[in-house]
This record gives C-alpha cells, sequence and structure tokens, in this order.
C-alpha cells in the first residue's frame, strides 16, 4: 500500500511537469529540451532555504518559482527569437549551465554530494509527514496545475499560443509580437516545473545535480509525446504509464546500475518509435 | 616561467579537435539541414571499439582504429537508413529530426554504460612521448591530432572542390529537389556523406580517447562542441567551421585561465548565446 502510494506521489509530481511542459511543446510548438533545469531550481531553492534558512515550505515554494521566473525571463530573451532545432539546441544548452551550476557552485549546493535532510512541508502546525498526507498536497497541487493549464489554454493568449505553433509568421504579419509569447509561456512553464521540484525535494528530503540533468528532460519529452501533445490528459497518461514501466523493470531483477540505463534506453527508444510510427502518441491533438 | 605559451598550444590542440568534429557535422547538416545528436554518439562508440579490441583481443592502436573508424561509419548509415531517412521522406521538420536524434544518442549512451560501466577508460599507452616548445608542453597524440585535422581538412576540400561527388553534395545543399530532378542520385550521395561524417566522428573520438580519454557521455561534450563550433562559425560552412572551431577552443581556454575547468560548458553555452542573439548566422554567413 506504501508502495503504491509512493508512485501516486511520483505520478503526481510528474504530471505536474509534463502538463507544464506540454504548454510548451504541444500547444505552442517550441521544443524545449531544459524542463529538467527549472525543476532543478525549485528543488534547490526549496532545499536551501527550508534546510539552511528554516522557511516554511510554501515560502521556499513560492521563493523557488519566482527565481524559476526570473531564470527562465533570462534565458527566455535569448531564445524566443529562435525557432525550430535552434530553440532545442539553445535551450539545452541552459539545461547544462543549470546543471553545471549545481554541480560546482559548492559553497551553496555541496556539489555532487547533494542536500540532505530537507524537512518536510509545515501548514499552521501540522506537518505532512506521513505519505499519505503528502499524497493530498501533491495531488492537490496538480489539480491546481491542471485547472491553471486549462484556464491558459482556453484563453485568447492560449489561442495565440497554437496559432504561433500552426503558423508564426502570419501571426507577426497580423501585429503579434510572438517572441513576447513564447518568452512568457516559457516562464509560465518553468514556474510550474518549479512547483513540481518544491514537491520533490521536500518528498525525497534529498536533491544532487544528476535528478536535474538532461536525461530527465528527455524522460518528460517522452511523456509528454507519448501522452499526446496538445492533450493535458494525454500528458498526465504518458506521466503514469512512464513511472509504471521502470518499476516492472525493477521487478525483472536487474541490478540497480543496468535497471538506471534500461531505463533510459526505453526513453530514447520510446522517443525514436512514436516520432517513426505514431508521433500524435496516445492522445495527442498536435503532433511536432 | 610564463603560461602563456602552453594556454596557446592547448587552445590550438582543443580547436583542431573540435575542427575534426565540425567537418564532419558541417558535411551531414550541409546536405540534411539538421542538428544531428548522433554525431557525438558515433564518436564515443568508435572509442569503445577501440577500447573493447585492445582489451578482449590485444589489438594494437592503429588495426583498431581503422576498425573502429568503420564501426562507426557503417552504425551512421544504418542509423540514417532507420530512423533519419523515413522521417525525412515524410517531411518531418528539423525539430522532429533533432529530437529523434536525441533519442538514439540516449540509447546509444545507455548501451555503452551498459557494456563498458560508466566509468572513465584511457585508451591507448599512457606514457607517451613528450615534447617542449617554446616552454610549452606537447603530447605524440596531440600532435597527431592536430595533423589529423589538417589531413582531414585537406582531402575534405579536394573531395569537395575537385570532385563529381563534391559538385553533387554541394547541389544538395543548395536545393535537394532540384538536384534530383537534374539527375543527381541525391539518395546514394546522402548515404554516402553520413558514412563520411559518421567516419570522421569515430576518427575523432578516437584521437580524443587517446589524448583525454572515453566515457558513455562523451558523445554529449562532441556534439555541442561541434554544433557550437558550426553555428558560431556559419552552420553547413565547412571553412566557417573551423574558425569557430578555434574560436571556441581558445576561448574555453582563455577562459578557463583564471576560473576553473568545471565552468568550461558554461564559457562554450555563453559563446553560443553571444552569437545566437547578435550574429545568428555565424561568422561565414552563407
Amino acid at each position: 500500500m506504501d508502495y503504491i502510494i509512493h508512485l501516486l506521489i511520483f505520478i503526481s509530481i510528474y504530471a505536474i511537469l509534463a502538463m507544464s511542459l506540454n504548454l510548451l511543446v504541444g500547444y505552442t510548438g517550441l521544443l524545449s529540451v531544459t524542463h529538467a533545469a527549472f525543476y532543478g531550481v525549485g528543488a534547490y531553492t526549496t532545499a536551501l532555504l527550508m534546510k539552511f534558512a528554516g522557511f516554511n515550505f510554501f515560502i521556499a515554494l513560492a521563493i523557488g518559482v519566482v527565481i524559476a521566473l526570473i531564470a527562465s525571463f533570462l534565458i527566455g530573451l535569448v531564445i524566443s527569437k529562435l525557432s525550430g532545432d535552434y530553440y532545442a539546441l539553445g535551450s539545452l544548452g541552459f539545461n547544462i549551465i543549470v546543471f553545471t551550476i549545481f554541480l560546482n557552485w559548492q559553497t551553496l549546493t555541496r556539489g555532487p554530494l547533494g542536500i540532505p535532510g530537507i524537512p518536510r512541508p509545515e501548514l499552521f502546525g501540522f506537518t505532512f509527514s506521513g505519505n499519505i498526507a503528502y499524497l493530498a498536497l501533491s495531488f492537490a497541487f496538480a489539480v491546481l496545475v491542471y485547472l491553471a493549464c486549462r484556464f491558459i489554454i482556453g484563453s485568447s493568449f492560449g489561442r495565440a499560443l497554437k496559432a504561433i505553433r500552426e503558423d508564426e509568421e502570419a501571426l507577426k504579419c497580423f501585429g503579434y509580437h510572438t517572441s513576447v509569447y513564447k518568452l512568457v509561456i516559457f516562464a509560465i512553464a518553468a514556474g510550474f516545473a518549479s512547483v513540481a521540484g518544491a514537491l520533490y525535494a521536500s518528498y525525497i528530503t534529498f536533491v544532487d545535480p544528476t535528478t536535474f540533468y538532461l536525461p530527465e528532460s528527455v524522460l518528460l519529452l517522452s511523456m509528454i509525446i507519448l501522452g499526446g501533445l496538445s492533450n493535458l490528459q494525454g500528458s498526465v497518461i504518458g506521466a503514469a504509464v512512464l513511472i509504471l514501466l521502470p518499476e516492472a523493470l525493477r521487478f525483472v531483477g536487474f541490478p540497480d546500475t543496468i535497471a538506471a540505463q534500461l531505463r533510459l534506453f526505453v526513453y530514447g527508444l520510446l522517443i525514436v518509435l512514436l516520432m517513426l510510427y505514431r508521433p500524435q502518441g496516445i492522445r495527442g491533438e498536435y503532433k511536432l | 616561467m610564463s603560461i602563456l605559451p602552453q594556454l596557446i598550444i592547448n587552445s590550438i590542440i582543443a580547436g583542431a579537435t573540435y575542427t575534426l568534429i565540425t567537418l564532419g557535422f558541417n558535411l551531414a547538416y550541409g546536405t540534411t539541414k539538421f542538428l544531428n545528436a548522433v554525431h557525438g554518439s558515433l564518436a564515443a562508440v568508435a572509442g569503445y571499439i577501440v577500447f573493447f579490441l585492445g582489451r578482449s583481443f590485444g589489438l594494437s592502436i592503429v588495426p583498431s582504429a581503422a576498425l573502429g573508424i568503420f564501426g562507426a561509419s557503417v552504425l551512421g548509415v544504418v542509423i540514417w537508413r532507420l530512423v533519419f531517412r523515413p522521417l525525412r521522406h515524410r517531411g518531418a521538420s528539423p525539430a522532429v529530426l533533432f529530437l529523434s536524434s536525441l533519442g538514439v544518442f540516449t540509447m546509444i549512451q545507455a548501451v555503452l554504460a551498459i557494456l563498458f560501466t560508466s566509468q572513465f577508460q584511457q585508451l591507448g599507452n599512457v606514457g607517451s612521448p613528450r615534447y617542449e616548445f617554446f616552454g610549452a608542453v606537447i603530447t605524440k597524440p596531440q600532435v597527431i591530432i592536430i595533423l589529423a585535422g589538417i589531413f582531414i581538412f585537406a582531402t575534405l576540400f579536394i573531395l569537395l572542390n575537385k570532385t563529381m561527388f563534391g559538385k553533387a553534395v554541394k547541389a544538395i545543399a543548395d536545393d535537394e529537389e532540384v538536384a534530383r530532378i537534374i539527375g543527381i542520385q541525391t539518395d546514394s550521395v546522402t548515404t554516402l556523406v553520413f558514412a563520411i561524417s559518421s567516419g570522421i566522428a569515430g576518427l575523432a573520438g578516437i584521437l580524443i580517447g587517446i589524448d583525454i580519454g572515453i566515457q558513455p557521455t562523451m558523445g554529449l561534450w562532441v556534439f555541442l562542441e561541434g554544433a557550437i563550433s558550426a553555428i558560431v562559425g556559419g552552420i553547413g560552412n565547412i571553412y566557417g567551421g573551423v574558425l569557430g572551431s578555434f574560436l571556441l577552443g581558445f576561448a574555453e581556454n582563455f577562459g578557463i585561465w583564471k576560473i576553473s575547468g568545471a565552468w568550461k560548458p558554461a564559457i562554450a553555452f555563453g559563446i553560443l548565446i553571444v552569437f545566437l542573439t547578435l550574429r545568428p548566422k555565424g561568422i561565414v554567413r552563407n
């Protein structure tokens, strides 16, 4: 039972990541390969503020979101002018820079050692120490993010995003500053990813740089492509499938290091097969 | 003793290494027009072929390097035929091709890590001869890297400018559709381009393996240094690629003069970002 709750918590966290990435890749057509970086910004900010400054989880989470917004705004200024594979490469570069900072700013992040002993969240004297309570918390956040994404997609802003995806040049002719739209949605997605990071850090109570590196961004991309681009339910399905799938590998009984590599292999293979044979995934309304 | 000669030598070695990577990268980009992350994986694969042949069969470096280059070349063509060509036939965008290449890249890296562990491995004999040069030290493998860079550059120059194959490559780079209409076998030319560019990637991987060492994750660095050099130089242009490679080599080595070498990736991407904002078409505009 505890194991199932643990998996459900993970699915909630990854559903947040997948839905927010889908705003970028699925709805706006921007292939971002840096989502794990903002996930990491949220996780590290929460970890540092809670452990070393005694901040409340919810305040730390909010500050994490603000830092993710600032960071995404700065890098977004550069990459929002790009499109296609250049956008992808530019964003990938940012993921590597953030990873390098986590790894090398040792006085702040303790580098490869990571930060252990992050406390659990507390609200009005109640501590979310049990896993059921934590599931309720992360599920609530997932629902909030889902509703926020729904709202964004349904708004006129969301319609402009889809128009950018279909024909950015045409939209420019109508006088839309498309790079502003691309910048704003990039920042919004980063903010949500940072929320997921805060939930992850406080749940696992440990963060280290490798969790927020390129393979994680690739995993998130496989999730949303498998579930289907431009479909929020699809992202949740994709997150659930790819969280549960490696658990099957665990039961087969591979040693840990090999299982980790096999997982990566499967994520890569999944992307290639989907791109070749079913680019719209399970429920996608758009294919790259 | 001044550190300057050593910094310059190191920059030239890095520039020559990136030149090797970028030459192959640009050659393929010119005809296929997408950023191919698998280019880096092939360097790692060739490195591991040499490592495997040396460890298991005691094969010496020259024959095993030849087999490594051949292996990278064959694998490059197989991936082109199985993944990229079908996607391009369907009119996939460069972003889709890049994403798919990232998928293949992830698979290859995982396979290498499963077969050979994630450990850092050294290729060839460690205590290679060293030469002094105006107070700077350069090893024999590093001299070979510089010579290989010059050799591959000269060969490609002749191949592209003096042969029918070169003319066909240029025609496809200009406009694939028109090239096909006037009777160029675009499919076989592109396959050959992939074979050559993958082979060069393999050579680069082996030389890096002898100079520094190999690791399953090295493919990412090979791809990124190649892609950044190519974009900074003017993507698809092999001469621009050489300029970009040396610019990157000097910037990285002089950059880490004052700060730790661990920040090298940040310097490389800093340069990429500067170019993407200020001069997106690179030094040599096409």
